[in-house]
């Protein structure tokens, strides 16, 4: 392992490990506070008892994503202090921004967690909210940041130096709009989906049928109504990012050749050596299509791009592939549970099954998303203007870095699952 | 006008470090207090649940001021960011370890005592080993940003990375930083038992405490002195220091006396105070400077980005101010003041 690949594993492995909780913790708020509006309407203690068995869940695992978020702040000087010194005036805003959102949600979830009886019921009701907004709400400030780094804009320069910032303009780059909607509708879907999951599983067991029922119900209404939307922003992530990165998309797709009327392979694996995609389906001129509204467009291909230039396109291809289908076979899902739910009226226990299986889905796509746009940005960490490599900390050791992160990271998801379990187990 | 925006930001950083210290240190503290040994098994239990009240609810936003420092520091200040994250790598990454460790041990101890009580204790300790490890640290950073061995002219891996930080001098700021902190929560817990006995338990505690921060403030000095750094001479150089250490010795006697009379109102605002004066003559003495790099100051007002930035991060703090603070007031209103109902 160099110290560049060390460094940029330890990046992924921070990312990948916060994001999962990250999504938990800016999306499954709402579904508590829709059980706790419930309760104060209704007065039924069921969804009371749903609120509180949720509120649980987000506590802990909210504690998990704000500790490993502390971390990804400081890592990003520590690792990418090149990038940082450049990059951190002007993307400095959405993460001053974020900053605030994340203080409020702290504050807000202190006010939720211990604040029963201790105020109105709607304001304590309120708090649960904003815990949600907020965190909602610095999610897409994270994604805006990182956005920038796919579109960069908002600065000038001159004679290697940097001038005219502008961090609003930074902000809103023209990827920030895409980016952070398909984020954060993944999150909505991934929890969605997983939290409907664990209570088809205890339905399953007849376990205290009703709550489980309620908040089966109220997840899968997230988790699908989400699902039927993601594949339209997809769409639209995917045009603008042929128009945004090229080299981007082309890795996603192994087109190779730039062409006319190009294919979409369904499948298929990228052989950078032979610049050739081996074993997948060709649609003719569908990725054309897909990609700017007509068969017959120019869609540009790794051959556009020096070879150093380029990202490793089995890495993107794949990751990209994973997502789709997962994004697809959730929207099917989706499909059917509304069709047995509005339709039917009745939810057979197949459906309860099908609903465990596809509970981790979510959560697979939405680390395999992050692997397509972040390795699809490769070699670059600000889009054509400054390399990974560039960024790099002078410190050595990264190998160090890697692993002492990657067991503390182990271990403590570790303790968070076995704690997660147990107490499953023992509210839900 | 660009002067003024530097201020600002200072003025913003200074305070986020002084509330951070405060409230973030009461926090790791409360850690720290509950690893001393106690013979009697119900003062531990009942210790515990005063701290998991009293720091359950205010806990996350109590360490939502360092993120703020940070994001200050990246956006207002790159260069000084970009330093401090490249030579003090390694106690840095010790503090983060820490910070991952204590915040979810806190949280995992609260869920896990209510399913199965036995695991109190193994949780604790670890709880109390992460805040004093954690503390430690941060004593150890802040100490090695002046200490003169910050340097990038080097090919040794011992020079560039290590020497920094390893030496008496911060080492010995640690120490008083796990002193301090623990000060400040004993004097905070005061305030949050109910029954007259853990008032009196941590009435003693504060006492030792105390004691400890006395020590390892000798300690400090001693070994700046030994260091030859010149702590001293640049603290007795600089009138804004000394005044602020002789508030921070007077303010202990009147702590002292409203102490005993266990007025817990007082008490905290007065070791707030105190603490305060401690990082008001730290930045004093240093004023304005960031860090010594190479051997030579690095002021925080020829490391700035672009004014445009600075402008607009003012105004992004302003706003957010608006957000922070009155939130801020409606969680320790809430969880903080119900006494006076009483």
């Amino acid at each position: 392992m160099t110290e560049l690949e060390a460094a940029r594993y330890s990046m992924a492995f921070s990312l990948g490990f916060h994001i999962i909780f990250a999504a938990i913790g800016m999306t499954m708020p709402f579904f508590m506070s829709i059980a706790h509006y419930k309760y104060l309407k209704t007065k039924n203690s069921e969804y009371l008892d749903l609120t509180k068995m949720w509120m649980k869940g987000v506590a802990v695992l909210f504690a998990v994503g704000a500790v490993s978020g502390t971390v990804l702040s400081f890592e990003l000087g520590l690792l990418w202090p090149g990038f940082m010194k450049y990059a951190g005036p002007i993307i400095g805003m959405p993460f001053s921004w974020e900053g605030t959102a994340f203080f409020l949600e702290a504050v807000a979830i202190g006010l939720f967690l211990y604040g029963w009886d201790r105020m109105h019921p709607w304001v304590h009701w309120a708090a649960g909210l904003v815990v949600g907004v907020s965190g909602f709400a610095s999610g897409i400030f994270v994604v805006a940041a990182n956005s920038w780094m796919n579109s960069p804009q908002g600065f000038e320069i001159v004679d290697g130096v940097i001038t005219s910032v502008d961090p609003i303009k930074a902000m809103f780059n023209p990827a920030w709009l895409h980016q952070s909607m398909h984020m954060q509708v993944a999150a909505l879907q991934a929890v969605g989906f997983g939290v409907a999951g664990i209570h088809a599983y205890f339905l399953l067991k007849a376990r205290k049928t009703e709550i489980n029922k309620k908040a089966f119900i109220i997840a899968m209404l997230i988790g699908s109504g989400s699902s039927l939307v993601q594949p339209l922003i997809g769409h639209f992530a995917a045009q603008r990012v042929a128009v945004l990165q090229p080299a981007k998309l082309a890795a996603m797709e192994g087109h190779y050749e730039t062409s006319t009327r190009a294919p979409l392979y369904i499948g298929g694996i990228p052989n950078d050596e032979k610049e050739v995609m081996e074993y997948g389906i060709p649609i003719p001129g569908a990725l054309s299509f897909l990609a700017f509204n007509d068969i017959d467009a120019e869609v540009i291909g790794l051959d556009q791009f020096p070879k150093e230039e380029r990202p490793p396109t089995a890495v993107v291809h794949i990751s990209f592939q994973i997502m789709v289908m997962i994004g697809s076979l959730l929207a099917l899902v989706s499909t059917l549970f509304f069709y047995f739910l509005f339709i039917k009226k009745n939810i057979p226990s197949l459906f309860y099954k099908l609903a465990i299986v596809t509970s981790p889905l979510g959560f697979i796509a939405i680390e395999a998303g992050w692997i397509t746009t972040e390795v699809g940005r490769q070699p670059w960490i600000i889009y054509e203007f400054m390399k990974v490599g560039e960024a790099l900390t002078p410190v050595a050791g990264m190998q160090y870095h890697f692993f002492l992160f990657l067991f503390l990271y182990l271990g403590l998801g570790f303790l968070t699952f076995k704690l997660l379990k147990r107490m499953v187990n023992h509210y839900v | 006008m660009y002067d003024a925006s530097v201020f600002v930001l200072l003025f913003f950083v200074a305070a986020s470090i002084v509330l951070y210290v405060v409230l973030g240190g009461a926090d790791y503290g409360a850690g720290i207090i509950e690893l001393l040994p106690i013979r009697n098994s119900e003062i531990r239990r009942k210790q515990r649940e005063i701290v998991n009240r009293a720091m359950g609810p205010v806990w996350e936003a109590n360490h939502m001021w360092l993120v703020i420092i940070v994001v200050i520091l990246f956006m207002g200040f790159p260069v000084i960011f970009q330093n401090v994250m490249v030579s003090l790598h390694i106690p840095i990454v010790a503090v983060l370890i820490g910070i991952v460790a204590r915040g979810s041990v806190f949280t995992f101890r609260h869920y896990e005592v209510e399913l199965t009580p036995t695991r109190a204790k193994a949780y604790t300790i670890s709880f109390g080993l992460s805040s004093l490890w954690t503390s430690f640290w941060l004593g150890v950073t802040a100490g090695s940003l002046f200490r003169g061995l910050i340097s990038t002219q080097s090919a040794d891996f011992y020079t560039l990375y290590v020497a920094p930080w390893f030496g008496l001098f911060p080492l010995s700021l640690g120490f008083f930083t796990t002193s301090i902190f623990s000060f400040l929560a004993a004097i905070f817990l005061v305030g949050e038992s109910q029954d007259i006995e853990m008032k009196k338990y941590f009435v003693a505690r504060a006492w030792k405490t105390n004691l400890f921060v006395i020590g390892t403030g000798a300690v400090v000095f001693l070994s700046a002195s030994i260091e030859g750094y010149e702590l001293m001479n640049n603290f007795f150089k600089n009138p804004l220091a000394v005044l602020a250490f002789i508030l921070a010795n007077i303010s202990f006697f009147v702590l002292w006396f409203k102490l005993q009379k266990r007025r817990s109102f007082y008490t905290r605002l007065i070791a707030a105070a105190q603490v305060s004066f401690i990082l008001i003559g730290w930045f004093a003495m240093h004023w304005p400077n960031a860090l010594k790099l190479d051997g030579i100051y690095l002021s925080f007002f020829n490391s700035t980005a672009p004014e445009p930035v600075l402008n607009q991060l003012i105004i992004a703090l302003l706003l957010g101010s608006c957000f922070i603070f009155p939130s801020l007031f409606f969680l320790i209103r809430t969880f903080k003041m119900e006494k006076k109902e009483s």
